[in-house]
């Protein structure tokens, strides 16, 4: 009931009309932004950061919700109509949906889509209200040493989940630690690898990282690119909407992948990769139609796309109840977070409840304001897809040195910029994940108070890790993500074409 | 094209690099100045650690590149020569941006970089990133009260213009 009241409390801050226009224009542009190819949630949210500068915090959380949830349905548009994912999650969609759009039934695939995505974004933001203040109960018994284990693990699943080789996951992850370790030192006032550069005492700011490594990166990575490369764009044509056969295919698609999606995406599991390839081998293995797979089956789409936004509402779970970010786009709402001064966390929903319930209740209305948007106006969005591919990539780099530089208002972060953006395109060449990088640069520096404040309490005795239960069980859990595939593909090791599964 | 065996060099690259960067962290980790030592954890230990963990990482990405598996078997196309002009183009926004603006020099940005993707429309393409840059200068400065910069050669001509007057 109390949840209940909150929430209440929430839709009333959500629902004056100057948030809802705030949560309007989030979707919109989030839709807008997420459409364009190349283009992930996580860039999304990093460059339209500056704009909400100068909003009072809950408004500009209801916006990045709105622009959160509004670059997922953009980012399916592209996968399905163009066959170039903008992220992880929508891998699996790209496959059938880009397969159905050959066929003719693109329109199907994005409706599909959009009212699987609207159907797991709600229950999900419904089970997101009820998970958050449990975590928030849990997160209550957690000391440092639990802080810190639960760091390591989200640490490990991301690095562990993504990419095809663990070294070079660990890579990335550590590319990101180090970079977090630069800037003044918080319990000792000591400088760090700052190189005597005054600007990077504050440390390097994580949307700069993000932006260089997202934008910077892939812009040189599909230059690099663009003239081996020919982009198939299949225009929507016939009817528009679903067929009665379509929606019996779709809804149990779309429920299944809400239950996948949602508990993977709330656990430190690794976002949206694992449920939405779940998604998919469960809807081919429970289809009356398995051949139709990889040719354009409708499931193929309903599920991974539900499960998807399922898990982009799971993400905010540990968000805000624990300040643990999961994925690269959690990592840079974290950012935004801190530069308002706010610690999301158990305290934040004693703190400001208004703020956090604001937020939660915004996603119910962000997802109906979607569906509005994306049903009917799916013609619109594809317009986005024609713009020609040299002013697509000038503007993100108009936009991602813009971000870089209002940032601090100095050249040093656009030399920063630089510096990632050429690392992200070495990244991208060598197939080095890029989303480990992100969250340990913002996790690193959060581990490590964590875990000197577990040493200071006991006095250096690094035994704390250990005879804690619960920070000595999830320290196991991410030991064993780490040992299970080593062991596996060692004992695979006769069988060196198996252990490629390229993307 | 750069072939499975450039691309194998690339890995060793990466694998030198992370390598070098654990080092790196590790000689500034022992070169900082010792504190008091009133906490039972300094600034040292972590950092410690994380230079392990990249020199480790290196080695083994180095193992990897030399025989195990590597991305994309049978290489990968690149256009160099496109890359290096974005890349450029980006060097030269920095060199320019606070003497000229961000006008100008995000105009250029725009101009370059669509000509690396081989647009060849010169003047069309200044157009829409003059555009482009106006536009982002207006709502930003005036919309959002955030600073591009307008270039200190302008502001010296407004200010010696004012100063005369």
């Amino acid at each position: 009931m109390e949840t209940l009241a909150a929430l209440g409390h929430g839709f009333s801050v959500a629902l004056t009309p100057y948030n809802l226009l705030w949560s309007a224009v989030g979707v919109t542009v989030g839709t807008a932004i997420g459409v364009l190819p190349g283009i992930g949630p996580a860039l999304t949210v990093a460059l339209l950061l500056p704009v909400t500068y100068n909003l009072e915090p809950t408004s500009a959380f209801i916006m990045f919700a709105g622009i959160y949830y509004g670059a997922m349905y953009g980012g399916s548009t592209t996968s399905i109509l163009l066959n170039t994912p903008g992220e992880s999650g929508s891998i699996v969609t790209a496959l059938d949906g880009h397969a159905m759009a050959k066929k003719g039934r693109g329109a199907q695939a994005l409706a599909t889509a959009a009212i699987g995505s609207f159907v797991a974004g709600t229950i999900a933001t419904g089970a997101l209200t009820f998970v958050a203040p449990l975590m928030v109960k849990l997160a209550l018994m957690f000391g440092p040493a639990e802080y810190f284990a639960l760091m390591v693990l989200a640490l490990t699943t991301v690095t562990a989940v993504l990419g095809d080789s663990l070294p070079r996951g660990l890579a990335s992850l550590f590319i990101g630690l180090a970079l977090g370790l630069v800037g003044i030192d918080l319990q000792t006032g000591q400088a760090r690898f700052t190189l005597g550069i005054a600007e990077l005492l504050d440390g390097i700011d994580v949307v700069v990282v993000a932006v260089g490594l997202f934008a910077v990166g892939e812009t040189l990575f599909a230059v690099s690119r663009h003239r081996f490369e020919k982009e198939e764009m299949y225009a929507l044509k016939g009817s528009k909407w679903m067929s009665r056969e379509d929606w019996s295919r779709s809804w149990k698609p779309w429920l299944r992948g809400t239950l996948l999606g949602f508990p993977i995406g709330a656990l430190p599991a690794g976002g949206s990769e694992i449920p939405t390839f779940l998604s998919y081998l469960t809807e081919k293995r429970l289809s009356k139609h398995p051949e139709e797979f990889g040719h354009g089956a409708i499931e193929a789409v309903a599920g991974p796309e539900a499960a998807n936004n399922a898990s982009a509402a799971g993400v905010l779970a540990p968000l805000l109840a624990l300040g643990l970010p999961t994925s690269a786009t959690a990592a840079i709402m974290l950012a935004a977070f801190q530069q308002y001064g706010i610690q999301p966390g158990p305290l934040l929903f004693d703190s400001n409840p208004t703020l956090v319930w604001g937020l939660i209740a915004s996603l119910y209305i962000g997802n109906v304001l979607l569906l509005v948007l994306n049903l009917p106006m799916a013609g619109v969005w594809v317009k986005l897809l024609e713009i020609p591919r040299p002013w697509l990539y000038a503007g993100i780099l108009i936009f991602a040195t813009m971000g870089a530089y209002t940032l601090n208002n100095n050249l040093v972060d656009l030399v920063i910029l630089w510096v990632i953006g050429l690392l992200g395109f070495g990244m991208r060449v060598l197939n080095v994940p890029v989303a480990p990088c992100v969250v340990g640069l913002i996790l690193g520096p959060l581990a490590e108070q964590q875990f000197r404040r577990a040493l200071t309490i006991s006095q250096g005795d690094l035994s704390v890790f250990v005879t804690h239960p619960i920070a000595l069980s999830l320290l196991v859990i991410a030991a064993l993500l780490v040992l299970i595939p080593v062991i596996l593909r060692s004992r695979r090791a006769g069988d060196p074409e198996g252990t490629a599964i390229s993307h | 094209m750069t072939t499975e065996r450039s691309l194998r060099r690339g890995e060793i690259v990466l694998g030198l690099g992370v390598l070098a960067l654990g080092l790196f962290v590790a000689i500034q980790t022992w070169s900082m100045p010792e504190t008091v030592a009133t906490a039972a954890v300094g600034p040292k230990l972590f950092p410690g650690l994380v230079a392990t963990g990249l020199i480790v990482v290196g080695l083994s990405l180095l193992r990897e590149a030399l025989a195990g598996h590597i991305a994309h078997d049978g290489g990968l196309e690149l256009d160099w020569p496109a890359a290096a002009l974005v890349a450029g183009a980006l060097v030269l926004q920095i060199l320019l941006l606070e003497a000229v603006g961000w006008i100008p020099a995000g105009t250029l940005l725009f101009m370059l970089v669509a000509r690396a993707f081989g647009s060849r429309r010169h003047v069309l393409n200044a157009v829409f990133g003059l555009a482009l840059t106006v536009l982002t200068f207006a709502v930003f400065d005036y919309g959002l009260d955030l600073n591009l910069p307008t270039g200190s050669l302008f502001e010296r001509l407004l200010g010696s213009g004012e100063a005369t007057e």
